[in-house]
């Protein structure tokens, strides 16, 4: 682009310094919350006033933090099963569904199984049907991409709305063994006591968010470490040295999609034996499945990262909510509006990280003769 | 440069005069001075990254020069865009041609140019378009689709298209790479033409042995500067090698120094049909340990094929392949390797390597790895390695893909013929050193003669006719998928193998 005498040029970096790696997002996350404030301010409020108020009610009070990471908990599952999928550039779209489904067989396993298993069983076998049922339902996708190459990001989207239904047609389209028979007001029947965690005292988080820090945590290592890890960056990098190193691509396709389904279906499950104990619709009114595609992303497919990513959205989800209710009440639009840009500006960001910003004069060229 | 005419630099048809151009981290050309004669071929020489490539897209106004100019008869021109070079009679032709596959001869012809009609008359084109090709000797069918021509063919269409919008001044940027002997001898009989009807020719090339015959003048390059400037009959190949790389370099032929010994790989009557099509016909050879067998032939004419049954990436659809005397067919790649093949794929950075990955990551593909990947004897390995071959690289961590293509190559390379396993023994290669320096070329040849006395059986499959008659002990040249022509390293009838390449034996 040429100003004036001034030539402006993006010239691709030959090396990231360390710094911007942290710079890049501390910057994206400020220039959020500045254009968040022009939204407040336009609206009669006061950005400053406003902001200290989210921070405080997302992350900065007992009450606000606990919140916060009871949310997170099944944020980090999904945000790992994206992560875990696109770092194999397969794009799993589908765990919001997954995700339903695993409030699905987690139910039911919470509703026949558990009733026959001590407690200390109980639970764990609930998060290990919730995970089949997530793996489950990428099965079709995964064979389909695997064996004919179908893409996986408009079979797995689809599927969303398939298990969308489900759930409705289970809690409102009948009275099969999901529905509460109590009561002819349309909710999920509890799943047995023994299969149920209680949170930590008066808080809203879960035992649950322990598990969900060691899966990254140990996902993390064993993908850096382990031959599995080995291989499937390999085909992350290059399908064709894969292939000439006689790895096979169907099994490292179905085991990525099947496992990314688990995780997936996992967030259902920590839902189902935490706060909810049923299958409830609740769920299908947050997003957590697709909030997890953009939590991975922000964390630029990090497993570890997934962690902070996943707090950060789950307390600017806390807090905004919280903003309702005040003295000068603000929409929750507000938050919505703070999350989209935070994204915008982490993946804008990416082109300052990857490039450099070139300002020159532009020089007559001498003529020699 | 001083001319042999008297006069001043209005003599020449086009010039450089201190041009520099930068990219980032890279000075491209650092105050490059460079001359053309009318009715003159000179050729551009250099390894890559030398700045020719650069330099030629300066004149053809496809990069604007950081500083210097760009003088044509003599006059200043700020070139904007190929376009505009166009109209200042300068046309190039790039190395990876930019035709439309589904466009006739002359339709890719025309195109670009202004001055056409509102509706097109193909007869009306398609006459033009072969007089064109007809005054400059090139045998070419306007009417034909561009995606059914071969690469000699389609280097044709884009002569003829910059003759057809008027160029005075063309640039070939490595015309040879695609071409068969013969097609490269008539390539240069159409610059000849040109020549006589007075335009001007610049070849730029990485390859020493063809420009001498050609150039009127031959203009060396080296880090973006030019080193050296040579007449015709003042150029022997050893000077301008060592103008190119700035040291004395040996590319002498290599045979073998021992007695071949056992017999270690084996086909016979293989072949491969696709799609109903013969890709391999009835080929059969033997490769013993102590030996190179080099395969030559125009790229594809079964050599990826050949290569991908060997190594077990493929089945054969008859025939039989053994190593060490057990029979391979169809077992998978894993399998091959196990009864002791390692196998370096013309694809270096893709199939052989994983781009982003470091070199430490890229030794640990072909190892057995269990349930935890070692990388620390890897690591060791790696070091081991980039000292004893000379890597240029930041440390062994570093991503394959950031380095030049003769140190990736060194260490696939490194990786194959050294830690494959120790009862590796037969080594298939395809094209070595396509696209290196003359540095890093003669840097794989010492390798691949090393390995060979150390007594591995090696395959040599490469487009690089000249690679082969420099290494292999042993040459099948390969046309259609079947062994036309077969010739000991020494006793070798160059024509005659040529001749077999393009099919006319």
């Amino acid at each position: 682009m040429i100003i004036g005498n001034l030539r402006i040029e993006l010239e691709p970096r030959l090396s990231t310094p360390k710094w911007l790696y942290a710079a890049v997002p501390v910057l994206s996350l400020l220039f959020a919350f500045v254009v968040g404030g022009v939204f407040l301010a336009l609206t009669g409020h006061s950005p400053i006033g406003t902001f200290s108020l989210l921070i405080e009610r997302g992350y900065a009070s007992t009450k606000g933090i606990t919140n916060t990471l009871g949310s997170a908990t099944p944020l980090i599952c999904t945000g790992l099963a994206a992560a875990f999928a696109f770092r194999m550039n397969l794009f799993n779209i589908g765990e919001e569904g997954q995700m339903y489904l695993g409030m699905i067989g987690s139910a039911w396993a919470g509703i026949v199984l558990a009733g026959h298993l001590p407690s200390f069983a109980a639970v764990p076998m609930v998060l290990l049907f919730g995970a089949l049922s997530g793996a489950l339902w990428v099965l079709l996708p995964a064979v389909l991409r695997a064996k004919l190459g179908t893409s996986e990001i408009v079979s797995s989207l689809l599927l969303n709305y398939v298990a969308l239904n489900l759930v409705n047609y289970f809690i409102f389209g009948s009275r099969g063994m999901f529905r509460d028979p109590t009561t002819s007001f349309p909710q999920g029947r509890l799943i047995e006591e023994s299969a149920r965690l209680g949170s930590f005292g008066t808080t809203r988080t879960y035992p649950t968010v322990l598990i969900a820090v060691a899966l990254a945590i140990g996902l993390y290592w064993f993908m850096k470490r382990s031959n599995y890890g080995y291989e499937t960056s390999v085909f992350a990098d290059s399908p064709n040295t894969a292939r000439y190193a006689g790895m096979s691509s169907t099994k490292l396709t179905l085991s990525v999609l099947l496992f990314s389904g688990a995780l997936a279906g996992l967030a259902g499950s920590m839902y189902v034996v935490g706060p909810a104990g049923k299958v409830d619709p609740g769920l299908l009114q947050i997003g957590l499945g697709y909030a997890g595609i953009v939590v991975a992303a922000l964390a630029r497919y990090n497993f570890v990262a997934v962690i902070l990513t996943a707090i950060l959205f789950a307390g600017l989800r806390e807090g905004g909510a919280s903003l309702q209710i005040s003295s000068n009440p603000v929409p929750i639009s507000i938050a919505v509006v703070l999350q989209g840009s935070v994204l915008l500006f982490a993946l804008g960001g990416e082109v300052f990280r990857r490039n450099r910003l070139r300002i020159r004069r532009i020089q007559q060229v001498g003529v020699v003769s | 440069m001083g001319s042999h005419r008297s006069g001043g630099a209005t003599l020449f048809a086009l010039s450089a005069r201190q041009v520099t151009k930068r990219f980032p981290g890279v000075l491209a050309n650092d105050r490059v001075d460079f001359d053309l004669l009318p009715g003159e071929v000179h050729t551009l020489l250099g390894e890559n990254g030398a700045g020719k490539s650069t330099l030629a897209s300066v004149l053809c106004g496809l990069y604007k020069p950081d500083e210097g100019a760009v003088l044509r008869n003599g006059t200043q021109v700020r070139l904007t865009s190929p376009r505009h070079g166009l109209q200042n009679g300068i046309a190039m032709v790039h190395q990876h041609f930019r035709l439309v596959d589904r466009f006739s001869v002359a339709e890719n012809v025309v195109l670009g140019h202004r001055k056409l009609p509102f509706l097109l008359r193909a007869n009306d084109l398609e006459d033009q378009v072969g007089q064109v090709a007809e005054r400059f000797g090139l045998p070419l069918d306007p009417r034909a689709v561009v995606g059914e021509l071969s690469a000699g063919q389609r280097q044709r269409v884009e002569i003829v298209k910059a003759l057809y919008h008027g160029a005075e001044i063309l640039l070939l940027d490595e015309p040879t790479a695609l071409l068969a002997p013969p097609e490269v001898e008539k390539l240069f009989e159409t610059v000849r033409a040109m020549t006589q009807a007075g335009k001007s020719v610049v070849f730029v090339s990485h390859k020493l042995g063809e420009v001498v015959d050609i150039s009127d003048r031959v203009t060396v390059m080296r880090d973006g500067r030019v080193t050296g400037s040579v007449a015709r009959g003042e150029a022997d190949t050893r000077k301008l090698a060592e103008l190119m790389v700035g040291r004395d370099i040996d590319l002498s032929p290599r045979r073998s120094r021992g007695e071949a010994r056992e017999t270690l790989l084996s086909l016979s009557n293989v072949g491969l049909t696709k799609d109903g099509v013969d890709r391999i016909s009835q080929v059969s050879f033997a490769v013993r340990a102590g030996e190179i067998v080099g395969v030559a032939g125009v790229s594809g004419n079964g050599q990826r094929e050949l290569a991908e049954i060997v190594a077990g990436l493929i089945a054969p659809t008859s025939g039989e392949v053994s190593i060490n005397g057990e029979r391979v067919n169809g077992v998978g790649t894993r399998n091959v390797r196990k009864a002791g093949l390692a196998y370096v794929p013309e694809d270096r950075l893709g199939t052989g390597l994983a781009p982003s990955l470091s070199i430490v990551d890229n030794l640990v593909l072909t190892r057995d790895r269990g349930f935890l990947v070692d990388r620390k004897s890897a690591h060791l390995e790696a070091e081991a390695f980039i000292k004893q071959l000379e890597i240029k690289t930041p440390s062994a961590l570093t991503a394959t893909r950031k380095l030049s293509g003769g140190n990736s190559q060194k260490v696939l390379l490194a990786r194959e013929i050294f830690t494959a396993g120790s009862n590796s023994r037969v080594l298939v290669v395809c094209s070595p050193t396509r696209g290196l320096d003359v540095g890093a070329v003669e840097a794989v040849h010492k390798l691949l003669d090393e390995a060979r006395n150390a007594g591995k059986a090696i395959l040599l499959i490469s487009e690089d006719l000249d690679e082969v008659l420099t290494l292999a002990d042993k040459i099948l040249v390969l046309y259609r998928g079947s062994v036309v022509h077969e010739a000991t390293g020494d006793q070798v009838d160059v024509e005659a193998v040529g001749l077999a390449m393009a099919g006319l034996s």
